[in-house]
Order: structure tokens, then sequence, then C-alpha cells
């Protein structure tokens, strides 16, 4: 956790630069996180408190909480310390930068200041947490959201290498305004797309078109086809007007096959064919052998006899 | 080499049962034999050493002493009588893991008086007894640790457990339990099930007769008798002793029956001696067919009516009027061999009930499941959360009402508080429950036998509720008795107290009666509001003590304060009337014939089924526009078709123009004549109904013998639009019509569905492969019954998606239960094909989770490309994690009451990198279970929000036309879709993304494995940079969407 620390005071100075720069983003940023936090709607509330069990290991959880409640207390007495802290932050930074064989003091008040940073973020955490913190906690908002910012900025200034992507709305190359500006560009209304259809059957047509004359251009120059047996029914449309002649369905002429079958001679008329299913059945016993002892050899592999 | 052989010989069960036997039976090696004998005779030494006439007063255990409310308990101490080892040891039937060795301590006849079977006072001389042998034990080196337990959790009778300091790898977690005899040491005559030996047990003043507490004692002073008779029975041939020990393992995978009030290992083996000795059982019988005639004589026997008694071994045997005094004083009787004690005293109706229903269930599995049920019968656990359907927890710690009445009198306090839990239930659930089941379990890990009995309440109550059926789970009132009926309804008024209500019903009838009120999206909680009101009216409970298990996953399929299922039936009506318009549209060429729902919010399986949205609607005032009007709305396909027509283009890119081209006529038709608004791009065309979007889609029949012709070959097959269509709209009437039979279905699919999309599996798992895994779940419960609430069929679901053995065999989901030899033989054989395939490199198998279904026998819809073998190990261990935390969360307390949500909160660290996304850009931040954050590893980029886009219409946006408004309005505008198909064009062989697509603010990234040899001689830091480079490049792809961008671990590289 330390060397974190370390890194995150070293990027002080980054951070004014950008806050200028780009005041009007991240400013942005801080006051949804904010809005997260203050709102008192149910549904937000749930969200955080839902925050708590971070993850599916058990004692981890567990850990966390038995830290925050103890760093809680030594919070308190840390809180003064803090203030100061925050009064003139660019002196610790320095002294980050300069010092960095960690004063433990130092480290001390950093890790308090990231301690407020996991409460505001947990608000709702039961563990250790008594009506009355939380009532204070309420009351020190004021003076937490100002942690909360020094915090989130030491954050994003985390190390000298963060690398700054602006939010590209400035020009469609990438990212949200590209996807923004593509769906409008994919809808642009019936009647265009009905006229780009019809331009490209009509080119398409054309080309179908100009494929048949060279076909019979080369035909007629005296060269020859062949020609292919055509199986099966009749067209079925109309070449003209497209409207269907006889059209059958597929579950009809599914129907008229399965008809035709039975027509067939038995399976088992001749001697040979009984004598041939019969082994066939004998050879699907043996398969169906095999297949077991393969599956038991698997399973014997898997260790699956295990009933616990 | 041997076993080889005789694989080819014997049948594969037979081989199966025998693996299996191996594998639990615990032999007695030389080391073991060892380890036993020199344990055994260490607890004798330290006894010995104990001197003799050694006074022993209530001192050494006052608390339990009181509260079993003994008195004079004194005595002097003596050496015990005999040293025995009974039990499953003795037997050579030990099965693991529990490994342990019963030592019988024949208690000395000096210690006690004639007439201590009186009041507790042997209970009392007992535990003092033991509690002198324990402090000697203690003294020793030899032993590790002497706990307490109880025999069979009756807390009255206590035994030591007591660990060997020796521990021997081959039995972990040995212990030798010492178990206290009694044998001669009383009259029998005065133990007679009529004579009331608890004084203190009387209705006003008149002594009521104390079986439980007769048996209790009589049970101490036949067991070792008994214990000899089984030994003797058992040894008689082999195949018994295996029997039981399939019947022990039998047993024990079902938590509802292995209980103090059903079967014990003990009772097993006395069931199993009495069919011997009635010659049901002979010698040349195989274990297997032994284990299936027990099973049927517990199911089906009429023995059990009357009582099991053994032949008479020459004498006259139980006369008459003693079987009717047994059958008068329990519910089941197994008199032992001796025919003094009913060895079966403990077991309750409801307990034998459940045992006849594990039974003959267990029966059916092996007539109809594969591979002889072995699975289902030996390998699958069936404790309460699987089986029950409900699941209730009772916390009664330091609840005094339990034993107001004193701890133990005929029977102890927590039986009886059972009972009463029992048929309060009983009598509240009326015919919505086929079975309740409530158990205590009283033996805490350390007790403190010294301090009493109150402690035995830490453990909470478990309640296990089957559900008959849904209708009358659902249903809102309940008929009591008829107004005329005073009796009746007096007491149907005094159960239900101000929620009874007279009703006139439609036929007339005035009745007393109960109504619970429900939406319909909540019917499942009318269950848990009867439990409710019944417990907290009658017995004197607070509500945080009554844990209900059945919505405590609800909260994921929450959208803001509402379970979004709710618009369903607006949506069907929508469906309705938007299906008769297309069917009326006259004014293009071809006539629409049929249409189809295809979205999963059609049959109730989606997570998110939409909400209507204030601008779809066919006219609308802007001004009515609420304040956080949705800027996306999510479209719901539909599937249509045209008649035939010999005109359509050949060429797969013409067709598909010929269709949109349709499309658009069709919107436009719409459009005038109904004034609903088209939306459409060259793909698709949406149309907007009463506050819904629908995609139409058109099937061109043709197009499905197309594809056949031009992907002849099998290396490749991907299936064309038409095909795609085809498919889906078979897959949506199937699950429809699931949907049908089983309401429950829906819940459970959307659980499972959050799940798999909370741990970052969208991309691995589609829904339609989540369905076919539920759909696989009610279609064969089996060794279950198909699952009545969400939760039960939720861990089933994980179960099954952890436990199958999917690298070898194919899941067949058969819906309408018709598929015949051949289906299963073609089913098979692809299965085979596919696998083969794979052979040589076990990593490519395809497809990894093989579900074979009616229209797809070669499992080529949903799961050819994904989950792939690595995917699928991901998610079989996070199914394993998530079904045993479920398990611990239906079963026990936890102190921190927010481990419901871990279920859903995927640990980010499992991945190399992690994207997480600005909250606020995603199109429903609503959906968003939990935000995520990261706090370990390097920050390698933050990104800044977009103002292109936002979740909600701002109200400069709202002004203006109605058409322009409406233009604003985003159909099918996904930016985690875009953001995931930009990244994976540029990346797709470096990263794999992991992803939510329902609605998550964490993307996870993995490295691709790349062995060339170039990349391995570079060096690790370079490798760093280079992915940093890559991770840098990726947030620009995703400007204006993500917000950072952690960089947790470098590629491994692969030697």
């Amino acid at each position: 956790m330390g060397s974190a620390e370390k890194k995150q005071r070293k990027k002080k100075p980054n951070l004014k630069k950008r806050k200028n720069s780009q005041l009007s983003e991240t400013d942005e940023n801080l006051i949804t996180v904010k809005e997260d936090n203050e709102q008192n709607k149910p549904s937000g509330k749930k969200k955080i408190k839902r925050e708590k069990g971070n993850s599916f290991d058990v004692r981890d959880v567990q850990d966390n909480s038995n830290k925050a409640a103890k760093e809680k207390k030594r919070n308190k007495s840390k809180k003064k310390l803090r203030r100061e802290e925050k009064s003139n932050a660019t002196p610790i930074d320095e002294v980050g930068e300069h010092g960095d064989d960690a004063d433990n003091s130092n480290e001390n008040l950093v890790a308090g200041a990231s301690q407020v940073k996991k409460e505001i973020e947990n608000p709702g955490r039961p563990v250790g947490k008594s009506k009355k913190a939380r009532k204070k906690k309420k009351k020190d908002r004021g003076s937490l959201m100002k942690d909360e910012e020094l915090e989130e900025n030491t954050r994003d200034a985390d190390e000298d290498d963060v690398y700054m992507i602006s939010s590209g709305d400035e020009h469609c190359s990438k990212g949200m305004k590209k996807w923004v500006t593509e769906y409008h560009q994919s809808r642009p209304g019936l009647k265009v797309l009905q006229q780009r259809i019809d331009e490209f059957i009509t080119a398409h047509e054309a080309k179908l078109e100009q494929e048949r004359k060279e076909r019979e251009a080369r035909a007629a120059e005296g060269g020859w086809t062949v020609v292919v047996h055509h199986k099966g029914r009749k067209k079925t449309t109309d070449a003209e007007s497209g409207i269907a002649v006889g059209s059958v369905a597929q579950a009809a002429v599914e129907d008229k096959m399965a008809k035709k079958k039975k027509k067939d001679v038995g399976l088992d008329f001749y001697r040979f064919q009984r004598r041939e299913a019969k082994r066939n059945e004998i050879m699907l016993l043996q398969s169906k052998f095999e297949q077991d002892r393969k599956r038991i050899q698997q399973l014997r592999a898997a260790r699956k006899f295990k009933p616990y | 080499m041997d076993a080889d052989t005789t694989v080819t010989l014997t049948d594969p069960m037979d081989f199966k049962v025998e693996e299996l036997l191996k594998e639990v039976h615990f032999a007695r090696t030389p080391a073991i034999t060892k380890l036993v004998d020199d344990t055994v005779s260490a607890i004798r030494k330290s006894i010995s050493k104990i001197p003799d006439a050694f006074p022993v007063t209530a001192d050494l255990a006052p608390g339990f002493v009181r509260d079993i409310g003994a008195d004079k308990v004194e005595f002097k101490f003596n050496k015990p009588k005999t040293f025995k080892i009974g039990g499953s040891y003795s037997i050579n039937c030990v099965v693991k893991p529990a490994v342990n060795v019963d030592l019988f301590v024949g208690l000395p006849k000096e210690c006690f008086h004639e007439k201590d079977y009186l009041n507790h006072r042997y209970h009392a001389k007992r535990c003092l007894y033991l509690c002198v042998i324990k402090k000697h034990l203690k003294s020793s080196p030899s032993f590790d640790k002497v706990e307490w337990s109880a025999m069979q959790n009756e807390a009255r009778k206590p035994v030591l457990v007591v660990y060997p300091a020796v521990k021997s790898v081959e039995a972990p977690g040995f212990f030798v339990r010492i178990i206290p005899t009694a044998a001669s040491l009383f009259n029998i005559a005065k133990l007679n099930l009529k004579r009331n030996n608890v004084r203190a047990f009387n209705q006003d003043g008149i002594p009521r007769a104390t079986p439980k507490y007769n048996s209790s004692i009589l049970e101490d002073m036949f067991l070792e008798d008994n214990a000899e008779y089984v030994e003797k029975t058992i040894s008689r041939w082999k195949e018994l002793g295996e029997a039981l020990i399939l019947l022990k393992v039998w047993a024990r995978q079902r938590s509802s029956i292995y209980v103090h009030d059903c079967l014990n290992g003990y009772l097993i083996s006395i069931l199993l001696s009495y069919l011997v000795s009635l010659d049901k059982i002979n010698n040349s019988m195989k274990a297997l067919q032994i284990l299936r005639v027990v099973l049927d004589f517990i199911a089906t026997s009429k023995l059990w009516n009357r009582g099991l008694y053994f032949p008479p071994k020459g004498q006259i045997g139980v006369s008459k009027e003693e079987k009717l005094q047994y059958k008068e004083a329990f519910p089941v009787v197994i008199c032992d061999p001796s025919a003094q004690v009913n060895l079966a005293f403990r077991m309750t109706s409801v307990g034998f009930c459940e045992l006849q229903d594990e039974a003959a269930s267990t029966l059916q599995c092996m007539d109809k499941c594969g591979d002889g049920g072995f699975e289902e019968t030996f390998l699958t656990k069936i404790d309460f959360p699987a089986k029950y359907d409900y699941c209730v927890r009772l916390n009664l710690r330091g609840h005094t009402e339990v034993h107001a009445l004193g701890f133990c009198l005929d029977d102890e306090c927590w039986r009886l508080y059972e009972q009463k839990v029992h048929s309060l239930l009983n009598q509240g659930l009326v015919d919505r429950a086929k079975s309740i089941r409530v158990t205590w379990r009283n033996s805490p890990s350390e007790w403190n036998i010294e301090n009493g009995l109150a402690v035995l309440d830490r453990e909470p109550l478990l309640v296990g509720i089957s559900v008959s059926s849904l209708e009358k789970l659902f249903r809102i009132v309940d008929i009591g008795p008829n107004a005329e009926k005073k009796e009746e309804a007096l007491r149907f008024r005094k159960f239900w107290g101000e929620k009874a209500e007279l009703r006139r019903f439609k036929d007339g009838t005035i009745a007393e009666s109960t109504v619970w009120e429900s939406e319909q999206w909540t019917r499942h909680l009318i269950l848990k509001g009867i439990i409710e009101y019944v417990l907290l009216r009658h017995l004197s409970l607070s509500k945080e003590n009554v844990v209900q298990i059945v919505d405590q996953l609800d909260f994921s399929l929450l959208h803001g304060a509402k379970d979004l299922v709710s618009f369903s039936a607006s949506l069907l009506e929508a469906f309705e009337v938007l299906s008769k318009r297309l069917h009326l549209i006259e004014d293009i060429p071809l006539k629409i014939s049929s249409v189809q729902p295809l979205d999963s919010a059609f049959r109730f399986t989606s997570v998110f089924p939409p909400e209507p949205h204030p601008l779809a609607n066919e006219r609308h005032t802007v001004s009515r526009l609420h304040k956080l009007t949705p800027s996306c709305i999510q479209p719901l396909e539909v599937m249509i078709q045209l008649e035939g027509s010999g005109n359509w283009p050949m060429d797969h890119v013409a067709i598909e123009k010929t269709k949109s081209a349709f499309l658009i006529k069709i919107g436009e038709s719409l459009q005038n004549r109904w004034g609903m608004t088209c939306s459409a791009t060259e793909d698709d065309a949406d149309i907007f109904m009463s506050g819904y979007a629908f995609r139409l889609k058109i099937l061109h029949e043709r197009g499905l013998s197309l594809v056949k012709s031009e992907n002849g070959n099998k290396a490749k097959r991907v299936y064309s639009t038409d095909k795609m269509l085809f498919i889906r709209g078979q897959h949506a009437s199937m699950i429809n019509g699931l949907q049908g039979r089983y309401p429950v279905f829906g819940p459970v699919v959307r659980v499972a569905k959050r799940w798999a999309a909370s741990h970052l599996f969208s991309a691995c798992l589609v829904e339609e492969a989540v369905e076919l895994l539920v759909a696989y779940l009610f279609l064969k419960p089996l060794p279950f019954n198909v699952p009545c609430s969400r939760v039960t069929g939720f861990l089933r679901f994980l179960r099954l998606l952890a436990e199958y053995d999917w690298t070898f065999s194919a899941l067949v989901i058969d819906i309408n239960n018709d598929f015949g030899p051949e289906d299963f033989k073609l089913i098979n054989d692809n299965f085979v094909s596919s696998r083969k395939a794979s052979e040589e490199n076990v990593q490519n198998v395809n497809p990894a989770l093989f579900l074979a279904t009616a229209y797809d026998k070669a499992s080529e819809a949903w799961t050819t490309c994904s989950p792939n073998f690595t995917e699928l190990k991901r998610l079989v261990a996070y199914a394993r994690s998530s079904a045993n935390l479920l398990t611990k969360l239906i079963l026990e307390d936890q102190t921190d009451s927010c481990r419901w949500e871990c279920l859903f909160r995927t640990p980010l660290n499992n991945y190399d990198a992690v994207v997480l996304l600005h909250r606020q850009r995603l199109p429903y931040p609503r959906r968003l279970l939990f935000p995520s954050e990261v706090n370990r590893g390097r920050h390698v980029a933050r990104v800044n929000a977009s103002k292109a886009f936002g979740p909600f219409l701002v109200p400069e946006e709202m002004k203006g036309s109605s058409e322009e408004v409406k233009n604003k309005m985003m159909v099918d505008f996904d930016p985690l879709r875009c953001f995931v198909g930009d990244v994976e064009k540029e990346y797709s062989n470096k990263l794999k993304l992991w992803y939510d697509s329902l609605g998550g603010d964490a993307i996870g990234l993995t490295w691709e494995r790349v062995g060339s040899k170039k990349r391995e001689r570079e060096e690790a830091p370079e490798e760093e940079t280079d992915s940093i480079g890559v991770l840098k490049a990726v947030g620009e792809l995703g400007k204006g969407f993500v917000r950072d961008i952690y960089f947790l671990k470098a590629p491994r590289l692969m030697s």
C-alpha cells in the first residue's frame, strides 16, 4: 500500500495543470460522483450498500471490515491532522517527492485520507459502525466532500504516466461520438433507404442482364454451351407476373415423400435383410458396450466416484 | 491390469458400484488397525487409572443435571464393566469421509440404584460418568482433544468424541466415540411403554406415559446385544456389508432423511438385518440388488403399518397387545431382535414419509435415468436448498419459549418445538405444500455440557417446503369452513386472527376465508407472507428471526423498485395488435402469412423486458414527458413470413436487399394507415407502437435450402441469416411452450442469465444456451421434483453447470419427451464425431458445451464458438463457487447481511486488465447492480466522459416537433457493443474481452496466449510496456465511454 500512496502524492503538479485546462470535464465527473453519494434516494443507497461484499472470498471481506473498524478509531485522532494537510496540500507533496523513504507519520496521513475515501464509497457498511458514527458522518459530509475531492484528485493523478484521454467529442474518429454519429447516419429515413435499395436492385438487374447477354453472345458466336437436364417439377411461377402458379408448401412435399417411402419393399422382406438387421443390432450392442467401457475409463480418470 | 479384464466381463453398473465402494470404503489396513487399537488401548489405560470409589457429585456438570431435572445423582465411580468396539467399524463398513470408531463402555451396576430409571437420574449419572472419563482423558498426552457430542441429536444422551494425538494420513479427522451402555442395569418391566417414569410429566396431576424416555434408556440397555446381532448378520456374507455401505452413501446424500428423526447408520444396519431374517435377501444377490430390495421394502412394504418385528427365535414372539401398544406410542416401529425396544422411537411420521418418498424416487431414477441412475442415486447431493422450493430459517438463539416447560420430559423440548412449527405451517399452508420438513440440529461444535442445555439453540431451525402445485401456490383466497359450522369457524378465526374474513362466494356459500392480495409478479411471495404471518402470530418471534430465502435473489431482477416483467401483459397485447395489423396490410406485393415473436421478452425469459417508452407511441404529446425519459429503446425482434413467390432473386445479397425493400414498404403502409412510426436502417426496420419498438425480420424459406448447397462442407458451418432466423423461431416457440407448462421457468432463467452476465460471461454464454440449460432442469428433474421456486431452480442450474460431465457427455434437451432411440443415437454420433475431431488437442473441443435439441441435434446453433474449452472451465469454476456460496447462504446465518449480493458481484482481480466505464454513459444505468471500483494494479489511463450521449433525454432535447423528438430516441444503441466490436476488430489476437451486456460498468480483459518463439525472446519489461501501449489504444477506441483502465497482470508466455 505504501508505495502506491507515494506514487499518488507525486502527481500533484500534474493535477493542477489538468484542472486548469480541462476544468469543465473533470468537474462534471466529480459532480456525478458526488451526486451518487449525496442523493439519499433508496436505490442509490442500496447500490452502495451492495458494494460491500467485495469479492467471493469471505475472509477477504471480513478482513477488510475489521481493518476498517480499527482504522476508523485511529481516524478520529487523525482527523485534525488531515485537515491541516488539506489546507496546505502542496507542501506535503513536496515532502512526498523529496523524502522517498516514506516518513511514517506522513504515510499515516495519507492512509487516513484514503480511509475516508473508503468510507465515502461505502457509507452503508454496517460492520462495526454504529448509528452515531453514521450521523456524525452526515455532519462531516461537507468537509468530507472536500476531502474526497482531494483524494479523488490524488487518485486521478496516480502516477506520472497515467494517460489522459479526452472525451473525443471534438472529432468523430473514435469512441462515443463516432458511434452516435454512425447511428444517426444509418437512419437516413425511409425515402432515402428506398432509393438506395432501388438503385441497388437496378444495378443488380443490369448486372444480371449483362451476364445473360454475354452468355448469349458467346453462344451466338458459335461457341457451345452444355445443356443441363433439369430434373423435377416445372416452374411454379409465371415468369411475367411473378404469381405463384402451383407453389407447394415444403411440408406437403415432405409428406408426399414420406408416403412414397412406404411403397418400398419392407426392410425385413428378404432373409438376408433380417440377418443383417440382427447382425447390426449385435454390432450396435457391442459398440454400446465399448462406449460404456470407454466411459468408465473416463469416469475413472475424472474420479467421478466420489460422493463427497 | 486385472481390473481391465474384469471391465470387459462385468456390467458397467456393477463396475461403477465396485469403484464407488473402493472409493468410500474405509478399509482396515494394518496401519489403520494399529491406529484404532492404539487409541482404544490408550483410552482404556487412561480410564483404568481413575481411582475406584471416587465420589462423583452433580458439581461436575451442574448445568446439565439442573436442566434435565434429575435428583439424587451422587455415586461412587467404578471402572467400566466392559470395553467393546461396536458400530460400523466392527462390521468393517465404515464409510468415508466420516471416519470414526464406536467404543461401547459398559456402565458398572455398582454406580446405579435400582430406581435410577426414574426422573432422568440414569441420564444424569451417565453424563457425570462421562465427565469423569473426560477429565482423565484430557490430561493424557495421547489425545489431541476430547469433545462432547450427542447421540442422535438427543441432548440428554451425550457421548464423548476423542481425537487421538497421532494423526494418520489415511484417516484424516479420525476419532473415537465413547458410548456408554447400560446392559441389564434396570428391570425391563419398569420401563414399559405405558409407565410414567418422569414424575414431572403429568396432566392435572395425572401422570402420563413416557414412552420416549423409557425407550431412551432401553436403547442403552440393549445397545451391545443389538450391535452383536447386527455384526453376526452382516458378516455372514460380503455383499451384505457392501449393500450397507451403499445404503449409507445413498442416505448421506439426502440430508432430509439422514437426520435424528429419521434414518441413521445404526437403523440402516438393523433394517438390513431384519430383511435378512425375513429371508428377503439371499446370498446370491449382489450389493446393488440388495440395495434395491431394501429401497423397495422401504417404499412399498405394508409391513410398516403394523411395525417391524424380528421373527421370534423359539419362544413366543411379541403379543398382539404389545404390538398395539407400540403402534399407539410411536408412528414407526422397528423392534429390536430381543423385542424389548422400538429402535425407531425417534422417527416421526413426517420423517418416515420423506424416507418413503426418497426411496421411491430413487427406484424411479434407477429405472428411468441414464447409466442406471448411478449418479442420481449415489453422487447427487440432495440437501435442503436443492430439494425444497421454500426454505425458512428460524433463529431461536436465546428464545426461552422453547424450553418454557422444561428441557426434557418425555421428549426433548427441541423436538416438541419442531413438531409445533410443523403443525403450525401445516395448518397455515393447507394444500399449498406437498411436504413440510422441520429439523433443528442441536449439537454445537464446542459444547460445554457443564453449562447445561440452554446453549443448544445456537443453530437455526430449518424448514423446507415442497410446493404441491403452482396453481395452489399462487392462489389468492383460501376458503375456510362454512360459517354455519360454528365450532370449526371459531377454530379458524382463532388460528388466523384478524386475517380471517367472512366472505360470500360465487356459489352462494358464506365461509370464513383468508385473502392474500398480491400482484402478478409477486405471486411467489404469497407463501412467504403466509409463513411469516402464521409464525409471528403463534410463536413469539420477531420478524428478523424468521429468515425466508425465497425472495433473496429478487433484487437482481429489479429495475428501480419494480420487476419489469409486470409490463409483459401490455407487451403481449401490443404484439397481438401488431400481428393483426400486419396481416391486414394489402398494399404490398406479397401478403404476410405469419408473424412470430423471437425476443425473449415475449416468453418471459428476458432479464429486463422493455418498459413502455413515452416516445414510442403512435401519438404522443411532448409535454407529458417526464424527467427521466430514457434516450434509448430496446427493440423486440419479430419474425414474419411472406406468402410464396418465385420472383425472389437467387443470390444472397439481393435477397437481403429485397427483404429490406419489403420491410420499408410494410413500415410505410403501417405509417400511413395507423400512424405508427417506422425507423429503418439498411438491415433493420423498427416499428414503434404502444411504447415498444418491434424489429421486423423476414424469413425467406428459399434461403434455408440455399444454405445447404452453399455450405456443404462441414468444416465451417456459419448459418445464414435465414437459417439463423429459422432456428431462433424454433427455439422461441419451444421455450414459449415450456414456459407455459412451468411458470417458474421464466424467473429461474432470468436469474441465471443475470448471474452469467454479471460475472462477465455475456460473450461466452448466449441467452438461448442459458434457456436450454434451465429447460433441462425442468425436463429431467430426477432425483428432485420439478423446481417450484427461483432460488431452488437457480441453485440447481449452478450445480448442473458445475457438475455435469461436459467433456464426455452431451446434454440432451428433449422438450416434448419424444426422442426415440434413433434420435439419441444420432445425437450421440454427432457428439462423438465432434469430440473426435478435436481428440489430439483437448483445448480445441468444439463445441465444449454440447446442447442437443429437437431442432439442433448437432449443437450447432448456440454453442459452436463459445464457450470454448477455457471459457467453459472458467464458467464451471464460477458456477461451483457460486453454488457453494448459495448453499451456505441458505443453510447458515451470515453475520453480514449483504452476502446475497456476492452471488452477482464478480471479483475483478481475476482479469489481466480492467476497463471501467462511465456509469452515466451506459444506456440503461439503472440496470447496473454494483458500481465497480478497482483498488489495485496500475492505473493506465483515464478518459473523460463524452457529451454526445446520455442515458436520459435532457430538457432541451425534448423541445421541438414530435418528429424531431422521436428521432432523439435511439433504437438499439449500445455503446458497449460498439466498443467491444471496435476493440475486437483491432486486437482480437491480443485481447479477450469479458463483459456484461445487461448493463455492467466493468469490462475484464485477458491477454490471449501467444506462443510464438519470437515473443519469448523479448524481455519482460518490454512486454509490459507493450501491453500498456495496447491498453492505452483501447482507451482511445472507447473515448468518451471508458472511464479508467487498470493494468493488473502482464501476459503470460507459453512455453
